[in-house]
């Protein structure tokens, strides 16, 4: 078990604050989630984004230890973030992926983008009016990313050209900037990452119209010849296995992280809500202890991965149960409101969709069943 | 009673969400003691979820988005409502044997999707992870139904035939990956039969699955 000190614990209360402003903003951005102006200047947003800023792009003093410390992006450890996005998440998941911010791409950014790439994606995205994409999924490639057939091609005169289509991205229609996946070449070292700021010519986006997490806004993308500068694909000052695949794999270890946190959050959020509105249900007090139990793996996990940020064994476990927690207790939620609950608690209503999503992001179950089963027959399960 | 619930099952199979909830309220609507008032009589709660095509006139009605595209409203039933009635009981053995259509309509469908689905050069369906979840799927169905032909009236056993519908719905929704999560995906009317399961039973009680 994973104790928190008193700095991890001034996080976990600052977040809390910013979490009820998300709370409230909850249904009318699960309603229209492209009617966004209302809550751009939301102080929870102006915390998220600050935070996932490094210092030299903030505006503001960041909140206590949510940012500082180490990490490239000037984030803290992995313990430290999951710490305060936990809360956030508790207060609601759809609200905070709704927020302009680095998000995704800007942990993949950090990683793989020289100064220059760094400095055109931070300025945009740092006065909270722009969103920010990360372009992998296809509509025939999903979990078998490495197959994908987006394609960079050269332009002749030192740049490339995009062609392709991206399926199921967040803010793919409503993103200012960010980073698309496509291939050079037939192997999966030829899989590279070009940052595309947009307004672009020979870019389509539509956004697709999703049952629930609706915040995230995912958008199809049709690239038809994309023009990227020669000068903007990532990761070309380092050595070529470090430059697509890689740094797509270290981002979505940090990910995985944020859906098991969000998987947490919002069963912890069901949980509570039943407790108020129906105390003395049946299973109230399983539905907490579970979602206790998944906090503190995912604490560990985190912790695990600040440690030793190449094994992802535990993360996936903590995804995988979490997950499967997260759904679990929103059919129990749903039936403990009674007859027609569902339709008089429109916020839980809401939750018991979102919680859906968390078994597609970022590795679905299946994979991530994968990685746990390799994980532990290469003893992982004994490596604490 | 078999037959009534083998017929909606197939109407749900064969038709869709909102014709087998028709033939399943059709069919509760027989009973001697709703005669006349309709099937929404019978309600738990102080919403029932109809067939739009079948909404009584100047009736006060809540609609849900996704519920629109499967064609499916929520009509109010005012006043204190009946609790632990026969009535009630066929009608959460009803809206199961629907939702039992609906996960072998999406199931047939979920199937085709991942035998043109490929990961490596090799279809989805051969993963053996995949087969296994098919497998426990169907194996589901078939104990479900006999779970809703032969259990008796208790409420407890109702409500655990619909928490189990609740997970072996979503068992097949997760087939789909992130198609069957668009709202004009046919694996919508997964989640909106649990909706609709939802307005129909009362599981308060049963609440026993977390
Ligand atoms: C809310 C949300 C946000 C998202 N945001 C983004 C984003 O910003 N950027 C982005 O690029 N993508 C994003 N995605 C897409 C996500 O990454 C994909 O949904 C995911 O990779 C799975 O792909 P798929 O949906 O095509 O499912 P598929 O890969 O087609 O999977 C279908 C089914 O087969 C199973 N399966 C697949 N492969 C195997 C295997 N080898 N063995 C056993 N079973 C297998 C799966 O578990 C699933 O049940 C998002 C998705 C959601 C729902």
């Amino acid at each position: 078990m994973t104790e928190l000190d008193a700095r991890l614990r001034a996080v976990r209360d600052h977040a809390r604050e910013a979490a009820e402003d998300l709370r409230a903003r909850a249904l009318s951005i699960d309603a229209e989630p492209h009617a966004m102006e209302q809550h751009l200047d939301s102080p929870a947003f102006a915390m998220i984004r600050e935070s996932a800023l490094p210092e030299e792009y903030r505006s503001a003093s960041p909140a206590p230890a949510l940012a500082g410390g180490d990490d490239p992006a000037g984030r803290g450890s992995c313990l430290e973030s999951m710490v305060g996005v936990l809360e956030l998440f508790r207060g609601d998941v759809g609200a905070l992926l709704a927020c302009p911010s680095p998000a995704l791409a800007g942990v993949f950014v950090a990683l793989l983008g020289d100064e220059e790439q760094k400095k055109r994606f931070y300025e945009r995205v740092r006065t909270g009016r722009t969103w920010a994409f990360f372009a992998m999924t296809e509509p025939g490639r999903g979990s078998d990313a490495t197959a994908m057939e987006t394609r960079l091609e050269r332009d002749g005169q030192g740049g490339w050209l995009l062609h392709g289509t991206k399926r199921y991205i967040g803010n793919g229609a409503r993103g200012g900037i960010g980073v698309v996946f496509a291939r050079t070449g037939p192997s999966p070292l030829h899989i590279r990452a070009a940052l595309v700021e947009l307004p672009a010519s020979g870019w389509r986006a539509e956004p697709l119209d999703m049952v629930g997490l609706r915040g995230a806004a995912l958008s199809e993308i049709r690239l038809d010849g994309v023009p990227v500068p020669g000068g903007m694909l990532l990761g070309e000052h380092l050595p070529a296995t470090r430059r697509g695949i890689w740094g797509a794999v270290q981002t979505f270890n940090n990910m995985r992280m944020q859906v098991a946190a969000a998987a947490v959050g919002t069963a912890q959020a069901m949980a509570e809500y039943i407790a108020r509105h129906r105390p003395g249900t049946p299973g109230t007090r399983r539905a907490v202890a579970r979602a206790e139990a998944a906090r503190s793996l995912v604490y560990e996990a985190a912790a695990r991965i600040d440690r030793n940020p190449d094994r992802g064994y535990l993360s996936s476990a903590a995804k995988l149960g979490a997950t499967r927690m997260a759904v679990e207790t929103a059919h129990w939620a749903a039936a403990a409101l009674g007859p027609a609950g569902l339709l008089d608690h429109p916020l839980l209503e809401k939750w018991t969709r979102d919680v859906c999503a968390f078994e597609f992001m970022d590795g679905t179950g299946n994979i991530q069943r994968l990685h746990v089963a390799r994980g532990y027959q290469s003893g992982d399960a004994d490596g604490r | 009673m078999t037959t009534l619930l083998h017929r909606a099952e197939r109407t749900a199979r064969q038709e869709g969400l909102a014709a087998g909830l028709a033939a399943a309220l059709s069919a509760l609507s027989e009973r001697p003691a709703l005669s006349g008032r309709g099937a929404a009589a019978a309600a738990p709660g102080p919403w029932a979820a109809l067939p739009a095509r079948d909404m009584p006139p100047g009736a006060r009605v809540r609609t849900h988005p996704l519920a629109d595209r499967e064609e499916i409203v929520f009509v109010a039933c005012p006043g204190p409502r009946p609790a632990g009635t026969p009535e009630q009981a066929e009608a959460a053995r009803l809206i199961a044997a629907v939702r039992l259509g609906i996960v072998r309509r999406l199931l047939d469908e979920a199937v085709e999707h991942l035998s043109e689905r490929t990961a490596g050069d090799e279809p989805l369906i051969r993963k053996q992870l995949i087969t296994g979840a098919v497998a426990d799927i169907i194996a589901e169905v078939e104990l479900l139904r006999e779970h809703a032909l032969t259990g008796d009236d208790d409420p407890e056993a109702l409500a655990d035939l619909h928490n189990r519908l609740d997970d072996l719905g979503w068992q097949v929704a997760k087939l789909f990956g992130a198609s069957g999560y668009i709202a004009d995906h046919p694996a919508r009317a997964l989640y909106v039969s649990a909706l609709v399961a939802n307005v129909w039973t009362d599981r308060q009680q049963g609440g026993q699955a977390a």
